[in-house]
């Protein structure tokens, strides 16, 4: 019963992860930015949850602060993650995150150092029963909207006209800009879209994990792992390195508590070893 | 370098002068150990310069290698040795950080631009995650303490003006070496592979060994600095091998202009450092304005301050410290795919 539990949590915990890591590796693969304010993003999210949901109830809380997530993507895409783009790597690395450090401290100024915690949806929070299986109805609820969020992804990616410029601007965005496609909206898009994810990310963390400043750190190198393990810009291998941290981390706490956070790394290692762009990675603009 | 009659004209030779005289100025000559850190800082980002400027690595990992080296001389003090030691926890640092540096600079050789510094990033974070964790060996979050400094040759290093001297004095070495290499066919070479890596190996010269030795060789500076830090400090903690770490490395190497100059990391360090401590002891929520700087240096002046520099003076002497480097780098042709994405940096004189 322990191992069923701890399997469904790390399925759970690797679709949140997956669903973060989804922006960081669109933005990675059209923009070519190591964006370190992804994290920032799901932060954010949770923030204005904590702060809406009180007021105007669970849903539209929901539904308006990943709008305002996103709105912050636009900003950040246009004020700050613009200037870098064709510049060595560090700079868009460095940007981004000094800009996360101003914000983090930001919100610790505005809110104070403290954790603070959200209560699960009433229409979530009991406990689902299976005989002796006892398992939370909040986490289930996390996993559905989670592998929603990731279906939408696919489908636009796969799907559509416009999923199919993204991808290729993956391979080559020079390329893609001659075809006349406006390599610079697609690039806001894709920041809006990855931010809107985080966003709602955060959201559906915050009832499980406390709603404090430094969450979105926590979230972060998941989505590097996740992205050099599933390969860039390939949903299936997102959601596959999602799994895989989720398990990894979740089943970690049986063997060595301690170094759980370290196991990912490994599995990260071997996994690059021997497929060196990843599960499902292809040819794209970063190597 | 060469003419004693010209030796005015030697930045570093002003850069020592200063220094040499550092306890006495004005102010911040009361705070010794702050002008030791500022050296150590010093040897760190001209070191990790080889990589970003000359080399073109993008690497955010040097923070690691600081950091292992100081554990390196933590632990050798402590647990190897025995105590009573001054010169041999400063060699372990030196060879845990080439030792490290080596074996990521071997498995990344041919890796570039984003994905090089993905992985740099994520190794940062395991050397993070092992030194917070693992009680036996490192003291985990408390760290390890109780380190002295023993007396060395005789001279008494508990005092904190005779180990800043002779942290001036190991500096004064290392920024000469540097140079040398930096100078020496071997920079050249490495100068050549961040132009074009590609034609750099057509014309013979293997562009992963070049990286996989500049990589070696700067974590080594970076774990001798690391062990300096943490003689100064008296003991080592997690919190330096942290991403902070590696992105201050980094700003205050870009920040002074480390891609166009060769003392661009001087200035860039001596500026940045000295501002985060003032900021820091000013401001309850300086990481707020430390962070924006970030934003602003960046967007602002790409090139940094000595970029800013060479601009007004062109063609004076310190124009020349990278020969033929960073001027050629602008013409360099764009093929297809993500050659901008690769090159250091963006032109400025274009």
């Amino acid at each position: 019963m322990l191992i069923l539990s701890l399997i469904l949590n790390g399925i759970v915990l690797g679709l949140v992860y997956a669903a973060v890591a989804l922006g960081f590796s669109l933005v990675l693969g059209v923009s070519g930015v190591i964006n370190f304010s992804h994290g920032i993003t799901f932060t954010f999210g949770a923030y204005f949850f904590w702060v809406l949901y009180k007021v105007i109830g669970y849903v539209p809380a929901m539904i308006l602060s990943p709008i305002l997530v996103a709105c912050i993507g636009y900003l950040v895409e246009r004020l700050i993650i613009r200037r870098v783009y064709g510049q060595d790597p560090l700079f868009g690395l460095l940007i981004t995150l000094g800009f996360a450090i101003a914000m983090e401290e930001l919100i610790r100024m505005i809110f104070g150092p403290a954790a603070h915690n959200v209560d699960p949806p009433s229409f979530a929070s009991g406990i689902i029963i299976f005989g002796d299986f006892v398992y939370s109805q909040y986490r289930l609820f996390i996993a559905a909207v989670a592998l929603a969020m990731i279906a939408a992804t696919w489908l636009i990616t796969e799907r559509s006209n416009f999923g199919a410029v993204v991808k290729a601007g993956m391979f080559d965005h020079e390329m893609v800009g001659a075809l006349g496609h406006n390599l610079f909206r697609l690039r806001i898009y894709v920041m809006v879209l990855g931010s809107f994810a985080a966003g709602l990310a955060g959201i559906l963390a915050a009832p499980i994990w406390s709603v404090k400043s430094g969450m979105g750190n926590a979230i972060l190198m998941p989505s590097f792992l996740i992205v050099l393990m599933g390969g860039l810009g390939s949903i299936t291998g997102t959601l596959i390195g999602g799994l895989l941290v989720g398990l990894c981390i979740s089943l970690g706490t049986l063997v060595a508590p301690r170094y759980v956070d370290i196991m990912p790394f490994l599995l990260m290692g071997v996994i690059v070893y021997f497929w060196p762009r990843g599960l499902m990675g292809q040819q794209n603009i970063i190597e | 370098m060469a003419k004693l009659s010209k030796i005015h004209k030697d930045p570093f030779f002003w850069i020592f002068i200063v220094f040499a005289c550092y306890p006495l100025l004005p102010y911040v000559g009361n705070f010794v150990s702050l002008g030791t850190e500022l050296i150590l800082w010093f040897i760190f980002t001209l070191s990790f310069n080889l990589c970003l400027g000359q080399t073109g690595l993008p690497s955010f990992g040097q923070g690691a290698f600081y950091g292992l080296g100081s554990y390196a001389a933590a632990i050798t003090f402590l647990r190897v040795f025995g105590s009573e030691s001054f010169i041999l926890p400063l060699i372990s640092g030196i060879v845990v950080g080439a030792l490290f540096g080596a074996a990521l600079g071997w498995m990344i050789r041919e890796k570039r631009g984003t994905y090089f510094a993905m992985l740099t990033v994520v190794f940062t974070q395991v050397c993070f995650g092992v030194c917070w964790r693992w009680d036996a060996v490192t003291g985990g979050e408390a760290g390890l303490s109780g380190i002295r400094r023993a007396s060395f040759l005789g001279l008494d290093m508990s005092d904190l003006y005779t180990y800043y001297y002779f942290c001036f004095a190991v500096f004064m070495l290392c920024a000469v070496l540097i140079r040398i290499i930096a100078r020496s066919c071997f920079g050249m070479s490495l100068q050549a592979v961040r132009q074009n890596a590609v034609r750099a190996q057509y014309l013979g010269y293997n562009a992963g060994l070049y990286k996989f030795a500049v990589f070696t060789l700067s974590s080594a500076f970076a774990g001798l600095a690391g062990a300096m830090y943490c003689l100064l400090t008296q003991s080592a903690f997690a919190d330096i091998l942290d991403w902070s770490k590696s992105g201050d490395v980094v700003m205050a190497t870009l920040l002074g202009g480390g891609t166009v100059s060769f003392y661009g990391p001087i200035v860039g360090t001596l500026i940045f450092v000295l501002c985060k401590e003032l900021l820091s002891s000013l401001w309850d929520h300086w990481a707020f304005a430390y962070g924006l700087s970030f934003v602003v240096i960046l967007s602002l002046f790409p090139n940094g301050l000595m970029g800013m520099l060479q601009k007004r003076v062109r063609g004076g002497s310190l124009a020349t410290a990278l020969p033929n480097g960073a001027q050629e780098a602008n013409g360099q042709e764009r093929t297809a795919g993500a050659a901008d994405l690769k090159s250091p940096q963006r032109s400025h004189s274009a």
